[in-house]
């Protein structure tokens, strides 16, 4: 390069002649780049948070849970389980099922819950701690211990700020003193056994010491849960085993199930979140990109056009290509470093903007945010990269002719043609005006085709986006009205045990009078819910398996294939874990359930069960069994769930207080609270809706601003003859925005269609993985449509006007001048 | 029908002010032909502009009609062009993306006339393009293109044509057949304004008004005599 001044200063004049695009194209570039560059961090970041609140808080390596029911003596279990190679250290926990009333004065809140009761001797608990902030009040310590002293978890008290001293009840109407709210590794998440989200709303956890658990449940002396440490170096499957073999000695008839931290549904819901997070946001910076290459790619085009007959002169001259290619490439390369440097910039604001969103939307003791210069670096690759190639194709398709045909004259004339042929055959409705901007559009197919690509990136991101939230919405939807079918204020009612369905305390809640002597419920069934498992081959499936006197039950799900009763028991499950299973109604597999062995211990055996109907309810983990399936569990003329048709008039609230005083009740819910639960998802979600659409408004009307402020260059001399004739600078803005119009509704349509299809294959491969509990029914909205409609085809084909001045100020005989 | 008095136009370029046009005044009757002769940068387009109110003068008056057009705001002058009088230039400034017909048609639009695709057809046999409706202009030879422009410009069926250097990129034979074209307008009672730099074409013109420097120098019959259009040669 022999000037190099010369030719910066030459593109440095190709820039400013261009300012506007220019710009518009970097802020995309911007765009783009700050999110790769600010939010590059984020899974990162999460990862390192997960592993260091599990280390400081010493979450536990293997967890062993008492069937439900089953309880240990103390001391025999420690005996029992003392000195097992490689665990480092254990402690015996009891965990129960309680409603925790936390009304003060006001409106009543009483929701599900457990106790957990931790060891507190010597500063415990010393496997999975607890963690008090400064200004949350105090931990439980050793003196405590028989004390009705509780910690609340931090989710439930900080989503309804709740704070030391505030009262706090449990059922059997006991008044605990609340003294601190707390983190615990086992509930850095509250994940919500119906529903998926805000589980914290309607789930509470309060740990107290061991004995003050004991005393509450009754069940003096007893545990139901351990938790171990393991050494550094042991192999978690040998002392798994170690500890089954020592069970399998101790307590031959008590069943129970071993799990590793990385197999609890909060912990791998914790690092999947981080992946699938980055992912996305991987996916819109990379979007955002692409629309900015695109509108590179337009520029350059044109530029390379505009100078198409310098470069011509050039060759003429033997100028050897790259360097008359260096001119362009020159200006792409400078708005890819402006729009990444401003990006990069932004990049850091972004992230600490972020950070706060994380502490606040994942609360955790510890957070600690690295500078990512990974993400940085990788903002700045791509953010310049792909700009710049997006410019060397036309650049190179430049100096890639003939120099004979880069300085024809009459050249600058557009050519017609293109696809414009086709459409002369078509019947076009209306005038001359009408035509030509949809020949405009056909004539030069490549480009409008890329245009169209651009916006529709703009239209596919906000239907991604949107159409993802109306697909968990139609979801959700989807299972309210299949719990809600019927008897829609129907209560359902936790006992903390098995009782018989003709005992005293379970018919005493049916006759249950409210303060005016009159009954509370109208409707009572007596049905039960035990966990269990669905296994076919090689897959298993968690579930919730609810049994029904289907004929006389107050509601029953809706089969949609099947029945819900035959002859043998058998199994109505969802069409997710059907599908999850690859059976069908008809086929047998094998149920694993718990079977009562005594009083108080229950063993997990298995079961060969047909499956007799599929039901309406897309959460997999639904199913249903006629109530002579309880003969499998040995709890034949058994319940452990109530559910309850409160009588006309009576409110919720006055059920929930009415239960909390009865005994064995541990949880009530009115069915009615998921679809609270969803109303508060869309309420969130509608925040995240308006950046995602505020984001799109700007990439599309950049793009389209880009687009039609270029075409308008393109077209100067076409509007300068029209004026000329005296057509008004009217119609000359509506043929453009006409042609907009087309553009847009073209792009409109390619991205509600690429949306569909990333949306479709978004849930069926990652929410396969992701999500599995779940069977999706894939929704673009209406709304949505219209939605994309108005940024795609409204703000695209009114993006001309601004182009008015420009026009009203052109100098016609300056811009008609023969140009030789 | 136009007339022209002491009309200015002057460029201001920084220090330097560059005058297009100097004085001129001229009035061109009904039915006229009359051909603008000049060397290059003498002011022939900028006073061809001004008649057609695509440009303003900076100093002087243009009546139109005894003066009752008027050509004060921008309107008015989207007007005047759309109404009175219609171009015809150099390098063809057809519509692309449109064809022959459409081009032509699209002035027809403008004005609201119906059946304008039959119309914009018969004007196209008028200046002898019948066969070549549905091409593009870029499938159309250079004088091909010019008919295309004067059909366009006879379509709008406007009183006065104006004519810059309409066979400036046409070959000797095609650019005569434009001119024969454009003289027959005359005769058919258009006001027609030529504009050339080359003086054996503005032989064929009843008056001609020559400029040099933006200034008027001569006014009246072809210097050389007035030659028949099949005399010409250049
Ligand atoms: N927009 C403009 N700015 C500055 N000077 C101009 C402009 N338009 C025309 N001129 C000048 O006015 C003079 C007359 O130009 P023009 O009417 O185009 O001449 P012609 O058509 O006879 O070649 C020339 O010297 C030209 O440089
Ligand atoms: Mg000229």
């Amino acid at each position: 390069m022999t000037n190099m001044t010369l030719w910066l200063r030459w593109s440095w004049r190709d820039l400013r002649a261009r300012w506007l695009q220019v710009v518009a194209i970097s802020i995309i570039i911007a765009l783009g780049s700050a999110m790769f560059a600010g939010l590059g961090g984020v899974e990162d970041w999460r990862i390192r948070a997960n592993d260091l609140n599990y280390a400081r808080l010493n979450m536990y390596d293997l967890r062993m849970a008492l069937s439900d029911g089953s309880y240990l003596d103390q001391d025999e279990l420690a005996a029992a389980l003392a000195d097992i190679p490689g665990v480092a250290r254990s402690e015996a926990r009891l965990v129960t099922p309680t409603l925790v009333d936390a009304s003060d004065g006001g409106e009543a809140l009483v929701v599900r819950g457990e106790i957990v009761g931790v060891d507190v001797s010597d500063g415990g608990p010393h496997v999975s701690s607890l963690y008090v902030r400064e200004g949350d009040g105090r931990t439980l310590v050793e003196g405590d211990s028989g004390q009705p002293v509780a910690v609340v978890e931090y989710h439930f008290a900080a989503y309804y700020d709740l704070e030391p001293g505030d009262p706090i009840r449990i059922s059997g109407d006991v008044a605990l003193d609340y003294v601190g709210t707390g983190f615990s590794p086992e509930y850095f998440m509250i994940i919500p056994e119906t529903g998926m989200f805000f589980g914290e709303s309607s789930f509470a956890v309060i740990f107290v010491p061991l004995e003050t658990a004991q005393q509450l449940a009754g069940r003096e002396g007893l545990v139901n849960d351990v938790a171990f440490i393991l050494d550094e170096d042991a192999d978690s499957a040998s002392v798994q085993a170690a500890i089954e073999a020592r069970m399998e000695g101790a307590f031959p008839s008590t069943g129970y199930a071993i799990n590793a931290r990385e197999d609890t549904q909060v912990y791998t819901t914790l690092y999947k979140d981080a992946e699938s997070d980055q992912w996305m946001f991987n996916a819109l910076a990379t979007l955002f990109l692409f629309g900015a290459a695109m509108g590179a790619f337009n520029l350059a085009g044109r530029m390379v056009e505009a100078q198409r007959r310098e470069i011509g002169i050039g060759m003429a001259l033997g100028v050897p290509r790259r360097w008359l290619a260096f001119r362009p490439l020159l200006v792409g390369l400078q708005i890819a470093v402006l729009g990444t440097a401003l990006g990069l910039l932004a990049g850091l604001g972004v992230g600490k903007l972020f950070q706060g969103m994380l502490e606040d939307m994942m609360p955790l003791p510890y957070w600690e945010f690295s500078f990512q210069f990974g993400g940085f670096l990788r903002a700045a690759v791509f953010g310049i990269l792909l700009p710049v190639v997006a410019t060397l194709i036309p650049v190179w398709r430049a100096v890639r002719v003939a120099p004979v045909d880069a300085i024809t004259t009459g050249y600058l004339v557009a050519k017609g043609g293109g696809l414009a042929r086709f459409v002369q055959r078509l019947p076009l409705p209306g005038k001359s005006f009408v035509h030509m901007p949809v020949k405009n559009v056909l004539r030069s197919p490549w480009r409008s085709g890329l245009t169209v690509l651009a916006i529709a990136i703009a239209v596919l991101i906000m239907t991604t986006v949107v159409g993802a939230l109306d697909t968990f919405l139609a979801t959700m939807q989807q299972a309210e009205d299949a719990t809600l079918n019927r008897a829609a204020d129907r209560f359902l009612v936790n006992l903390d045990f098995f009782y018989a369905a003709n005992y005293s305390g379970v018919t005493g809640i049916e006759s249950l009078a409210g303060a005016d002597g009159e009954p509370l419920f109208t409707g009572f069934e007596t049905a039960m819910i035990v966990g269990g498992w669905l296994i076919h081959g090689d897959e298993k499936i968690e579930i919730a398996l609810e049994l029904h006197d289907m004929d006389a039950a107050l509601w029953t799900p809706t089969a949609t294939e099947g029945a819900l009763t035959a002859d043998e028991p058998g199994l109505v499950i969802s069409d997710k874990a059907a599908r999850d299973l690859g059976v069908g109604v008809g086929d047998r597999i094998t149920l694993e359930h718990p079977h009562r062995e005594g009083l108080l211990s229950f063993r997990l055996v298995q079961t060969e069960v047909p499956v007799i109907g599929i039901h309406d309810n897309p959460l997999r983990a639904y199913t249903y069994m006629d109530m002579n399936g309880a003969a499998l569990m040995g709890l034949e003329g058994q319940t452990n769930y109530l559910i309850l048709n409160p009588a006309p008039g009576v409110e919720p609230d006055e059920v929930r207080l009415a239960l909390l005083t009865q005994p064995g009740v541990t949880s009530s819910q009115a069915v009615t609270e998921f679809s609270d639960a969803v109303d508060e998802l869309l309420e969130m979600m509608t925040e995240i809706l308006a950046v995602a659409q505020g984001m799109v408004v700007v990439m599309a009307f950049l793009i389209a601003f880009n687009t039609t402020s270029i075409s308008v260059d393109e077209r100067v001399r076409e509007i300068a003859t029209m004026f000329a004739f005296g057509l008004r600078i009217r119609t000359v803005m509506r043929m453009q925005m006409l042609e907009n119009l087309v553009i847009g509704t073209l792009g409109t349509i390619v991205g509600v269609a690429l949306g569909w299809i990333v949306l479709n294959d978004l849930f069926v491969t990652v929410g396969e993985n992701e999500i599995p509990d779940i069977g999706f029914a894939v929704t673009i909205s209406a709304e949505t449509v219209l939605l994309a409609a108005l940024l795609g085809v409204v703000v695209v084909a009114l993006t001309p006007l601004l182009s008015v001045r420009r026009m009203r100020n052109m100098d016609i005989p300056s811009t008609l001048r023969v140009m030789e | 029908m136009i007339r022209l008095e002491h009309v200015a136009k002057r460029y201001k370029m920084g220090e330097v002010v560059v005058t297009a046009l100097d004085d001129v005044s001229l009035e061109v009757d009904k039915g006229e032909f009359l051909v603008v002769l000049g060397p290059s940068g003498s002011g022939k387009t900028t006073l061809l502009n001004i008649i057609g109110a695509l440009d303003e003068p900076t100093s002087g008056e243009v009546h139109i009609n005894g003066g009752t057009v008027s050509l004060n705001s921008t309107g008015d002058r989207f007007r005047f062009r759309r109404e009175t009088v219609s171009f015809i230039f150099q390098t063809f400034n057809l519509f692309p993306s449109l064809t022959a017909l459409e081009n032509v048609q699209f002035v027809l639009d403008m004005a609201n006339t119906s059946d304008s695709a039959e119309r914009a057809r018969d004007v196209l046999a008028s200046v002898g393009l019948g066969e070549r409706v549905n091409h593009f202009p870029h499938e159309l030879s250079g004088g091909e293109q010019q008919r295309v422009a004067i059909a366009r410009a006879l379509a709008t069926g406007n009183p006065i044509l104006l004519a810059d250097e309409p066979t400036g990129e046409l070959d000797f034979k095609t650019g005569i057949q434009i001119l024969d074209l454009l003289a027959h307008q005359a005769g058919d009672g258009k006001t027609v304004l030529v504009v050339t730099h080359n003086r054996e074409i503005s032989r064929i013109a009843d008056r001609v008004v020559e400029l040099s420097s933006g200034h008027i120098i001569s006014d009246g019959p072809p210097r050389t005599g007035k030659a028949a259009i099949a005399d010409l040669q250049w």
